[in-house]
Order: structure tokens, then C-alpha cells, then sequence
């Protein structure tokens, strides 16, 4: 592990900044509705709570799993002390990231380059077919696209990965 | 009644006829729609959300902006999206040391999030503000004689307290309401409220069990209900529960989960007689079936 040594000692601060983590008491009600529980190894919100807890950094380095959560929300709904783990999984992934840059997802930068995941209004032609108009769309508007990528560049993700927005 | 609708990247890159079909039958209910130009990614989880706080609220604050501009509350139909674009908005509501960040990376382009436009599903407008009551006197090709069941989306019922537009998120009945104004008879089952598992990383980082947990809902379907048809109101859903039903079959070596997967507002805009062709025309599950039977009723 490559961790440079501000990070580790930032662990608790970076992931749990909203403070609710200690009112975790483990019991697992996190887990009953969590669809990504069902994978192998499963995602178990109530682990990476006790990871961030007991500060073991190098492990939850390494964890895979929060990336199979589906966003479904269902945990926070069912944890009786409201630590709101699905804003866990997503600290968890920033702090990730943010110490390991093969962790930064492709996606945002396709967002960066054309706003978008997908190909969206490259297909103008079937839209008329079905009877759609173009999409005004921001790939189609370079003066809004530019400021929207200048203003991507100001935050931390873009800033420190430069390279891999040319 | 009018919104800013927000499309987001699914719908309208892949799935444009779902598009269509929102577009059309909420017109025809009083709901005007304008566009959202120059909108971007809502973002997806995947994306900023999971790389810092800030690229992710500058995105969603971009967003935002545009609707606040027009003065609109955003519609959207996308679980994501609709996750997505109300947490930005809460964050931003709850750090205002945040939102005067965001509020300064958004000066250049003259706009800034003051929280003035909210984040609502389409689900909920046709169940609230439109009502079932009202959906059922605009149908002219009704369902009847068909059996459905319907598919939530997670993102519209948790967490309860912030999203809450059901009496109760245990027991939701505005799309099995909304479906039934539509003739249709509504079957229940044991894993109705089971996730379809589509979003996110699970599909890919665990495939195996992803495809054995939507197995499970599907054979549950199978077993326990006459479904002709599954209506879900998410394009992730959509494309989802039909994409697995192929790839299982494919595994099994033959085509026993072929259940046509439909956007609600497919289903209501058929109802309202809409050519299949432009409203329901894009899926890799036969819907002939479906579009036949109304046709005949509506003969
Ligand atoms: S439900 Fe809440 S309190 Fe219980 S283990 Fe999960 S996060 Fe902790
Ligand atoms: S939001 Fe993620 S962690 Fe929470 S229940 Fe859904 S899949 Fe599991």
C-alpha cells in the first residue's frame, strides 16, 4: 500500500466526516435489504463501519465491495441510528480515490469531455423517426461546455488528475 | 403545471422512446415540460459522487442552476437521477459553506443554486398531483384482460423520510394504483419489493450472484403471478430486467424468462392510443403480445 502518510492520519476526519459513525452498534440491520450483500464477497456495510472505527486503514484500503453498492438507499432507511451508510460507501470510495488514482472512475471523464456517461443526441436520426426534436444539449454548445469544464477544473478530483483530461 | 425534464444520459442516448412516450402522455395530462439545455450527468453514483464532495456538488450544482434559472422544479424519471440531483440539492442546502463554494465555481456562467427548484419523480406527479382517478378517464385502449406486476424504484420510496410520496414506504401503491387506472390487474408476490439490482457496481463486480439475485425475483414472478407484463418507472429497471432475462436465458439454454418490460409512461401512453412505434418501439423483449392485446380491445 502507497499511502501517503497525511491520508492515514486523515482516515477517520475523511470518512466520517458527518460524525455519525460512533453511533454504530453493529447490529447488521444494514445488511437485511442490501442487494450488493448477495455478491461474493458481499458488501457488508456493518464491516466497513467497524473498519473506519477501529482505524484499519491498509484493509479498508483494499476493500473492493463498497463499488458493487447499487445506491438503492435501503440501508439508510433500515439503520435504526441513523448513520446513513450509503453516504458511508460513498466516503469510503472518495477516500479511496482520492489516495489512489486507479480508483478514479472513467466515467467522469467522459462527463468531463461531453457531459455525459453515454452518447447522448448522437442520434438525432432515430429521434425524428420516433418524433423527438434534437436534445439542447451542452456537447452541442461549445461556449457552455468550455465554462462547464473550466469550472470541473477548480475541484480537487480534476485538479490533481490533470493528465487524464486532455 | 410545469417542469424543467430532466432526461439525464440513459434515456435519451439508449432508450429514447421512453422519452416519447413521457413526453407525450404528460402534455396530454396538463404537465408541461421544458428542456433543460445544456444540462449534464446528474452525476451518476459512479462518477463524482464517488471521487470528492465538491466535483460532485459543482455537477450537481451546474444542474440545479439551470432549473432555478427557469424557475421550474425538475422532473425526471431515472432512480439515479432522481437520487442523485436531491442529494446534491440536500447537501447543498445543509453546508452553506459548500454552497457558496459551488456558488463561486458556478459565477461565470451568471447562475447559482439557491435551492429554489425540487427534485420529483414522475411517479409521484401522476400519483399526487394528477391522480390514478383522473389517468383512467384519459384511457381509451385499456389494459383489461391483462395481468402486471410492477417494479418500484428504490430511489422513490428510501430514504422515506427525505423521499416519502408513499403513505408508507413498506407497503407503496402508487404504481400498482397508477397501473390499475390502466385496466390492467395487478399481482402481488413474495419479492415485489426486492431491488432489480441493476445500478451501480454489483452486475459488474459480482455477475454470478447479481444474476442468481434477479433469478430468484424472476422465478418468484414465474411461480407466483400471471404477469403478461412487468411495469417499472426507472430506465436502470427497464433496462435491467429485460437485458438479465436474455442473459439468463442464454445461460439455461432456453427462452423461459421472457416477460416484456415496461416504462409506465409506455404503458399509459399506449392506453392513451399512441403509436407503439414511437412510444414503445425500442426493446430487446418481444412486445407484440402486449401491443396486439390492446389493439384488440381497443377494437
Ligand atoms: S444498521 Fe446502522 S447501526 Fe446497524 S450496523 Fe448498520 S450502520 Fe451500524
Ligand atoms: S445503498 Fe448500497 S449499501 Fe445500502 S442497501 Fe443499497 S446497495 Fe446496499
Amino acid at each position: 500500500m502507497d499511502l501517503q502518510t497525511e491520508a492515514v492520519k486523515d482516515l477517520w476526519k475523511d470518512v466520517d466526516r458527518l460524525g455519525d459513525l460512533l453511533h454504530c452498534f453493529n447490529c447488521s440491520t444494514c445488511l437485511s435489504g442490501c442487494p450488493a450483500s448477495y455478491g461474493d464477497p458481499p458488501l457488508l456495510v456493518r464491516n466497513l463501519a467497524r473498519k473506519v472505527l477501529y482505524g484499519l486503514e491498509e484493509e479498508l484500503f483494499e476493500e473492493d465491495t463498497p463499488w458493487a453498492c447499487v445506491s438503492c438507499s435501503k440501508c439508510e432507511e433500515m439503520c435504526p441510528m441513523d448513520v446513513k451508510p450509503f453516504e458511508l460507501i460513498l466516503h469510503i470510495r472518495q477516500w479511496q480515490s482520492t489516495n489512489d488514482e486507479t480508483r478514479v472512475p472513467p466515467s467522469i471523464t467522459e462527463i468531463y469531455r461531453r457531459g455525459y456517461t453515454q452518447a447522448v443526441a448522437t442520434n438525432d436520426e432515430l429521434r425524428a423517426e420516433l418524433g423527438l426534436k434534437p436534445l439542447p444539449t451542452i456537447n452541442k454548445n461549445e461556449e457552455q461546455l468550455k465554462l462547464f469544464q473550466e469550472m470541473l477544473m477548480k475541484t480537487p478530483v480534476v485538479a490533481a488528475n490533470d493528465y487524464m483530461f486532455g | 403545471m410545469e417542469f424543467c425534464l430532466f432526461l439525464g444520459c440513459n434515456t435519451p442516448a439508449v432508450r429514447p422512446d421512453v422519452e416519447r412516450a413521457i413526453r407525450a402522455t404528460m402534455e396530454e395530462l396538463g404537465v408541461d415540460l421544458i428542456d433543460t439545455d445544456n444540462y449534464v450527468c446528474c452525476p451518476a453514483f459512479g462518477s463524482f459522487p464517488s471521487t470528492d464532495e465538491e466535483s460532485w456538488l459543482a455537477t450537481s450544482g451546474w444542474n440545479l442552476s439551470l432549473a432555478e434559472e427557469k424557475q421550474r422544479d425538475i422532473l425526471v424519471q431515472c432512480g439515479s437521477c432522481y437520487s442523485s440531483l436531491r442529494m446534491g440539492r440536500e447537501h447543498l442546502m445543509h453546508d452553506k459553506k459548500m454552497q457558496k463554494r459551488i456558488n463561486e465555481l458556478l459565477e461565470p456562467t451568471g447562475r447559482s443554486v439557491q435551492g429554489g427548484s425540487k427534485i420529483r419523480h414522475v411517479t409521484e406527479v401522476l400519483y399526487r398531483e394528477i391522480t390514478p382517478a383522473k389517468i383512467a378517464e384519459k384511457v381509451t385502449h385499456s389494459l383489461e384482460g391483462l395481468h402486471g406486476i410492477v417494479q418500484y424504484p428504490c430511489h422513490t420510496l428510501f430514504p422515506s423520510e427525505v423521499v416519502g410520496f408513499e403513505d408508507s414506504p413498506r407497503e407503496p401503491k402508487g404504481m400498482r394504483e397508477l397501473v390499475e387506472a390502466l385496466g390492467a390487474t395487478v399481482d402481488s408476490y413474495s419479492l415485489e419489493r426486492q431491488c432489480c439490482g441493476g445500478a451501480g457496481g454489483f452486475m459488474k463486480s459480482t455477475p454470478e450472484q447479481a444474476i442468481q439475485f434477479a433469478k430468484n425475483k424472476f422465478d418468484a414472478i414465474l411461480e407466483e403471478t400471471k404477469a403478461d407484463f412487468i411495469a417499472v418507472s426507472c430506465i436502470t429497471c427497464l433496462m435491467h430486467m429485460e437485458n438479465v432475462q436474455n442473459t439468463i436465458n442464454k445461460q439455461i439454454g432456453e427462452e423461459k424468462y421472457k416477460i416484456p418490460v415496461f416504462d409506465y409512461n409506455q404503458l399509459l401512453a399506449l392506453c392513451m392510443g399512441k403509436d407503439p412505434k414511437e412510444v414503445s418501439a425500442i426493446t430487446n423483449m418481444p412486445r407484440d403480445a402486449i401491443h396486439d392485446h390492446i389493439a384488440k380491445v381497443a377494437a
